[in-house]
């Protein structure tokens, strides 16, 4: 790894002076992008057309064209797009190639039906991005966030058990990446390794990841990298459609079913709406010989947009609801250290559960509004005002198995309010230039709801962060150079009880954070992009101020108020080939993390009445994270192709020279599929096979080895159709064929049980 | 800029909506309901035909702070005499919230036992013997009677009294006053004490 990255770059530079130095008499060429002046976007099958030697070329997918094969002298280059005023230039080309970005404007001559376009702000980064959208999206439909986006290389889930998964990217996860929700960043309890995004990932027809550090754009805590669950664009004129999935698994007899909505008026034009609505049952989970007691959930969401898009004016409304009651595996609920090395030791639960849907103590039981109200206007066509207010309202309850009435009772009942403000102005300029600069204001306040019977974990607080941030971005043709920078103050006061005294603290945290980005087109199918990104993150109230059991975890925990907050430095740098048979990308990386914020065990125990606990205490340490990501595919014939996926992941503690827990082992994930039937009517058939290597760099104190390094094989079967107007696309897909025992890393329910066994399941989509 | 306008009063009033109604409540000190400080166990001896003989004595262990991090429980060390049979009652206590736990373990008697366990009662050679003999006929531990061997092959043992709450009672096994194993019944631990023993 250590040679690969300095080697890597090499080669990058080398393809680069390689490609500079080809300026000979008629080798000469024209480079160029074309994108929309409004928002940056590629545009595709612009018309290219170079006057003086009567020979054009159309832009590709990502809006880039070459002529090449020209002589020195002077040409006229012309650019045309349907509904966007034409481009001439004179270029006088002499002995070096030209390179240019040119943005096209909207004609706005009031032609009989002018088109409206939606608008979809997509993210303009020179950070290495992956979605996951259509067919992909389609095959992960029924799984939790988590579960969805471990599809794509480099993002692996922290779970807790199958129905809790956290999204890691490059080793990081909770409060070191960022979930937006259409826009909003998502304010949950994040801090806990139990829980779940508060996210239906229905929501969205794409999740991005972005995997460079984006504290600039997004604010503090976006270190690891950022997902970006967002909905589809309104309609803009007269339409409806109506997109409906059910789903089906036979492992814990899951049932979900989602439907959404979306219109437009007919009367007002650039008005559009979106309903949707979901719904998920799901009963105890078993493993290859067993079932896990108290392991069902059930799921009810919905999300409404209403939205208004004119020449110059966009607005738009957007609700989220999500709601969530899930089963914590009865057995890994422990009353002190013996027990918790009892169950342990036996590797599996000790009560033989049956299958049921009913959920018994202990249980979460989460609900999360989420308010968007957003603006933009057109001042002119280079300028674009932009307001963007959130308002969160996070409820979660815990429920442990307790004595009496108590029993009925949350143990942790917490409340968080977020209002998030974001005011900012796009510029996109003819010349080379494009850029944002805002303000963005975080405020929050964190409850806990009395009656609960228990001595909060954290303490009720209040929050505000103001951010300050411009970047800007140089275009030219085949190359963009990209820069930002940041300054946040956040101030955070928290109040609590401490055996019956009032404590109260007040801290402030100020940063600054700064990126430099580049990327490159090397030639019309290799890509090369590098970015390099300072983030911070403060410390969390948890790790400030934890203070007791952590109850059925058998662990005191212990805070320290003098935390400093966490800085880091990620570079990322990305090579994508995309041939006509074949695509390949990998992403390298490397991210210093200063005062890395750990939990350490003291090797100390406590003992009360209830027996003895480890005490765990949260540390600082200088940490560096690196590794890498590949993917690809490969077309063998019309029928066969083949794909690959893998990340490495290494994370060191620096100052101790040791390894941190839960961090991702070596995997890798490849299949072939067969494709077969004619258009209107498509089949395919999947094979896969995901390999995953022991995690062999484990920390000093663990309590259970890593598990040992497991394969497992899937066959999936999906058909499109297409029935008149209407699509349908149903698929089956069989996990774990073998019914393999085993037991992943990554999942603290290691520790007491097999992960889950085999599960057949049943996706049907019809839309109409 | 009408519409520039109209935009600024819905800033305005979304944001004095949001920010208004956003500040963190005074915290409110919770009753700890569940914690343990005080366990005692109480001795009556009883004669051949079971009937009690003289004063009742107690032997305690107490957690001033119950599960909180900070103090470490002290426990006394139970005296008992050789030959004799006594009847012990358990008795849990919240000294903080001044509750009486024994109530709702006998409530809960479903899913509450007592085992009894150390060198005090298992094996070949231990001194004590513990028949369960709670009022509602249901093996629960609350009361209970322990009979002290009259030469016992030593005279300090440890008496470890562990109350599993959330078990399967029809676990086999799980009617053993004495069964080790009583993790495999499911269940946590709400108590886990060792108490030391002389016997005189």
């Amino acid at each position: 790894m250590k040679n690969l990255l300095p080697a890597l770059f090499g080669f990058i530079l080398a393809l680069s002076i390689a490609h500079t130095s080809l300026g000979q008499d008629c080798n000469l060429s024209i480079r160029g992008k074309v994108i929309h002046l409004e928002n940056n976007q590629p545009i595709y099958s612009a018309y290219i057309w170079l006057e003086e030697i009567n020979s054009g070329t159309l832009t590709d997918e990502n809006g880039n064209f070459q002529l090449k094969g020209l002589c020195p002298g002077q040409y006229t280059l012309k650019i045309q797009y349907l509904g966007h005023k034409e481009i001439i230039e004179s270029i006088n080309l002499s002995s070096s190639p030209f390179n240019k970005t040119y943005r096209m404007e909207e004609e706005s001559l009031e032609l009989s039906g002018v088109e409206i376009h939606g608008h979809k702000d997509a993210i303009q980064t020179t950070t290495a991005v992956t979605a996951l959208y259509g067919e992909a999206l389609f095959e992960a439909r029924g799984e939790n966030l988590g579960e969805s986006l471990k599809r794509i290389a480099g993002v692996t889930t922290f779970s807790t058990g199958n129905s809790i998964a956290k999204p890691v990217i490059h080793g990081l996860h909770s409060n070191r990446i960022m979930i937006l929700n259409n826009g909003i960043r998502l304010e949950g309890q994040q801090w806990g390794a139990e829980h779940a995004p508060e996210i239906d990932p229905f929501i969205a027809d794409e999740i991005t990841v972005i995997k460079g550090a984006e504290t600039v754009r997004f604010g503090p805590e976006a270190m690891g990298g950022v997902i970006l669950v967002n909905p589809g664009e309104l309609p803009v004129k007269k339409e409806h459609t109506t997109n409906l999935y059910v789903l089906g698994a036979s492992n814990g007899r899951m049932g979900n079913i989602n439907m959404t909505h979306t219109g437009g008026s007919g009367k007002i034009p650039g008005l559009g709406y979106r309903i949707q609505t979901s719904a998920k049952k799901a009963g105890n989970i078993k493993s290859p010989d067993y079932y896990q007691g108290n392991t069902g959930l059930s799921e009810l969401n919905f999300s409404g947009t209403l939205g208004y898009t004119s020449k110059k004016l966009g607005v738009e409304g957007y609700y989220s609801y999500f709601n969530t009651e899930l089963g914590i595996l009865r057995d890994s609920h422990t009353g002190n250290l013996s027990d918790l090395q009892e169950i342990i030791a036996n590797g599996r639960p000790f009560t033989d559960a049956e299958f049921t849907y009913d959920l018994i103590n202990p249980k979460q039981v989460v609900t999360h509004h989420l308010v968007k109200l957003k603006s933009h206007y057109h001042l002119n066509p280079n300028w674009k005002a932009n307001i963007q207010y959130g308002f969160q309202m996070n409820n979660r309850k815990e429920f442990d198995k307790r004595r009496g009435d108590l029993n009925e009772r949350a143990s942790l009942d917490l409340e968080l309010f977020t209002n998030t403000l974001d005011i900012f102005i796009d510029h996109t300029h003819v010349n080379a230039f494009s850029g944002t600069w805002g303000l963005n204001l975080i405020q929050q306040a964190n409850n806990n709801v009395p009656g609960t019977g228990v001595t909060p974990l954290i303490p009720n607080y209040d929050m505000l962060n103001l951010g300050l941030y411009g970047m800007e971005k140089y275009s030219k043709g085949p190359f963009e150079l990209e820069a930002g920078a940041r300054f946040d103050i956040r101030s955070v006061s928290t109040a609590r009880y401490i055996q019956e005294e009032l404590e109260t603290a007040d801290l402030s945290y100020r940063n600054f954070t700064a990126f430099l980005g580049a990327y490159y087109q090397i030639s019309e199918k290799l890509e090369f992009s590098s970015n390099i990104g300072s983030a911070w993150r403060p410390p969390n109230v948890n790790e400030l101020f934890s203070q007791g059991l952590h109850h059925g975890a058998a662990a005191v925990e212990i805070g320290d108020q003098n935390l400093e907050s966490e800085k880091s430095l990620k570079w990322v740098s990305s090579l994508e080939y995309s041939g006509k048979k074949s695509l390949f990308e990998i992403t390298v990386y490397a991210n210093k993390i200063k005062n890395y914020i750990y939990l350490n065990p003291t090797g100390e125990t406590y003992s009360s009445l209830r027996g003895t606990f480890n005490v765990y205490e949260y540390l600082q340490a200088n940490a560096m994270f690196y590794g890498l990501d590949f993917s690809g595919s490969y077309e063998f014939s019309e029928q066969i192709s083949g794909y690959v996926k893998g990340a490495i992941t290494r994370a060191k503690n620096l100052d101790e020279d040791n390894f941190f827990p839960f961090i991702p082992s070596d995997r890798m994930d490849w299949g072939l599929s067969y494709s077969f039937g004619k258009d209107g009517k498509k089949n395919k058939v999947t094979l896969s096979n995901q390999l995953v290597a022991k995690q062999k760099r484990e920390p000093d104190f663990d309590l259970a080895p890593a598990p040992p390094a497991y394969a497992l094989f899937g066959i999936g079967y999906m058909k499109k159709m297409t029935i008149g107007q209407n699509k349908l696309n149903a698929g089956i897909q069989v996990n774990n064929i073998f019914n393999t025992s085993y037991k992943e890393y990554m999942n603290r329910f290691r520790y007491f049980t097999d992960d889950i066994g085999r599960n057949i399941q049943l996706k049907i989509n019809y839309q109409f | 800029m009408r519409l520039f306008n109209r935009l600024s009063v819905i800033a305005l009033l979304s944001l004095s909506f949001g920010f208004l109604s956003c500040e963190s409540e005074d915290p409110v000190m919770e009753n700890e309901g569940e914690v343990i400080t005080d366990v005692n166990l109480n001795f009556t001896e009883l004669d051949d035909s079971g009937n009690p003989v003289g004063l009742t004595f107690t032997f305690n262990a107490s957690d001033s702070e119950g599960i909180e991090i900070g103090g470490s429980p002290v426990v006394q060390t139970v005296t008992l005499t050789k030959g004799k049979t006594y009847r012990m009652e358990i008795e849990v206590k919240n000294t903080i919230e001044n509750e009486d736990i024994t109530e709702e373990i006998l409530e809960e008697a479903a899913e509450h036992q007592f085992y009894f366990l150390g060198t005090a009662f298992v094996g070949s050679s231990a001194p004590l013997t513990y028949i369960y003999d709670d009022e509602s006929g249901e093996l629960i531990g609350v009361r209970g009677i322990v009979t002290v061997e009259e030469f016992p092959g030593f005279n300090n043992a440890e008496m470890r009294i562990v109350l599993r709450h959330d078990l399967d009672k029809n676990y086999p096994g799980a009617d053993d006053p004495n069964f080790e194993n009583f993790v495999l019944a499911g269940g946590e631990t709400d108590l886990d004490i060792r108490f030391p023993l002389v016997l005189e």
